[in-house]
């Protein structure tokens, strides 16, 4: 009886794995080969879209990945020439502090107001500046590149104090050196050739090489407190004041006057005897404002 | 319970000094370095050196009194002033962002930071008008 029913049941196994042959054709042991089969199981992902989304997955970590070291890299850039001179003024004047005093109280004189109200008379719109007041003689006036375009303008309180000089005469003061410092004479005398080498280049991998920096700041004290400007600098400079005054002959003979009271001043008072030397010479200055002298 | 009625004076003073300040937004300072000031006074001591993209709360209180052109603000533990001109609602491109390494390799001491923010505070800051 039993072996009767092992018969039928071998039989019907039998039967019923033939007709699923019948049906797709394919062994058992040939579908498990194709779960294993690799190619397979990639149509299978393909057809759910998996493969795709895994593909733009590694596109977007090649991308992120590549901005990363994009931004890594760009921490090791020196700045740029564009915002490398700002940021040396200012390191100039933090270094020197304590030698041009200009931390210190004072009074509102008012130049913001003064200054600008010359600036607009002579058509010069949206520009940005700062003034910083000195509490020594040591360094009478100056102006240096800040951030975008704007102008740092140092000037000596001692000096337009013992001076007396009135708000319109500090104003053209500080429009001169406005005017040496669109002429870029600073830059290009305290400029080396490293700055242009090393301004907006990277120095990954490697020690950052600072000395260019060092050297600036002390280009600028020597250009600054003991080299100054040329006669030649002067002249140009001289000569576009006149040029921009001459319609306002009210300001033209402040500027002239100014000059004047410069040269007295400086050749009468022994602390800034070096003035004249750092900007040749008010006297010059005035002769080159003076009309020719006509021979009879 | 004798204690307890000896401290309620001061537990009222505080939550009346905590109801009164309301932060008024988060800003952030866009100068290179600047003090926290312990009055509303460009010349005033300084509290703490914060330098370019910190945030800043600034608070409105009754209680304390300022000019137009300054807020009071918090930074940190401290409670002070920064001038107006001196915050921004959005977070500036700061110069020691910019030039991490850069500037990391500077090594500017405290003496000079502080004299750094001093610099913004003894600048007299103007422009000309738009034609």
């Amino acid at each position: 009886m039993i072996n009767i029913s092992r018969a039928k049941l071998a039989l019907s196994s039998f039967l019923i794995t033939s007709s699923l042959f019948a049906q797709t054709g394919k062994l058992q042991e040939e579908k498990e080969l194709e779960v294993v089969n690799f190619n397979t199981i990639k149509q299978v992902l393909e057809k759910d879209g998996l493969s795709e989304s895994a593909r733009r997955k590694a596109k977007e970590v090649k991308i992120l990945k590549k901005e990363q070291s994009k931004i890594e890299e760009k921490r090791f850039f020196y700045p740029v020439e564009q915002d490398l001179w700002g940021f040396v003024s200012e390191f100039w004047l933090v270094k020197n502090a304590q030698l041009l005093n200009w931390d210190f109280t004072k009074p509102d004189y008012g130049l913001d107001t003064s200054f600008s109200n010359l600036m607009e008379k002579l058509g010069f719109y949206q520009k940005k500046y700062k003034i910083l007041l000195l509490n020594t003689p040591s360094l009478v006036r100056a102006a240096l590149p800040g951030n975008n375009g704007e102008g740092i303008f140092l000037l000596s309180v001692p000096f337009i104090r013992t001076m007396d000089l009135s708000k319109l005469e500090i104003s053209l003061l500080l429009f001169e050196d406005f005017l040496r410092l669109e002429e870029g004479y600073l830059k290009k005398s305290v400029e080396t050739p490293k700055v242009k080498k090393l301004a907006g280049t990277s120095f990954q991998g490697k020690k950052p090489d600072l000395s260019f920096i060092t050297e600036l700041s002390k280009n600028y004290s020597e250009r600054l407190m003991v080299k100054g400007f040329t006669f030649q600098q002067q002249f140009e400079i001289t000569k576009k004041m006149d040029g921009f005054l001459k319609s306002n002959p009210e300001l033209w003979n402040a500027y002239f006057q100014l000059l004047g009271k410069i040269d007295r001043f400086v050749k009468s008072n022994n602390q800034y005897k070096d003035y004249s030397k750092l900007y040749p010479s008010p006297e010059m200055q005035q002769k080159w404002l003076s009309p020719p002298e006509k021979v009879l | 319970m004798k204690w307890l009625l000896l401290l309620l004076p001061f537990t009222i003073q505080a939550a009346t000094v905590s109801t009164d300040e309301k932060v008024v937004g988060i800003f952030y300072f866009n100068e290179m370095f600047g003090h926290v000031h312990q009055t509303a006074v460009k010349t005033s001591g300084s509290l703490t050196t914060i330098q370019c993209s910190h945030p800043v709360k600034v608070i409105e209180s009754s209680k304390v009194s300022i000019p137009n052109d300054w807020a009071y603000v918090q930074v940190a533990d401290y409670k002070g002033f920064i001038e107006k001109g001196f915050l921004s609602t959005k977070k500036p491109d700061s110069f020691q962002g910019k030039y991490l390494k850069f500037f990391d390799a500077l090594n500017l001491d405290l003496a000079e930071l502080y004299y750094w923010g001093r610099l913004n505070d003894q600048y007299i800051q103007g422009e000309t008008r738009v034609k």
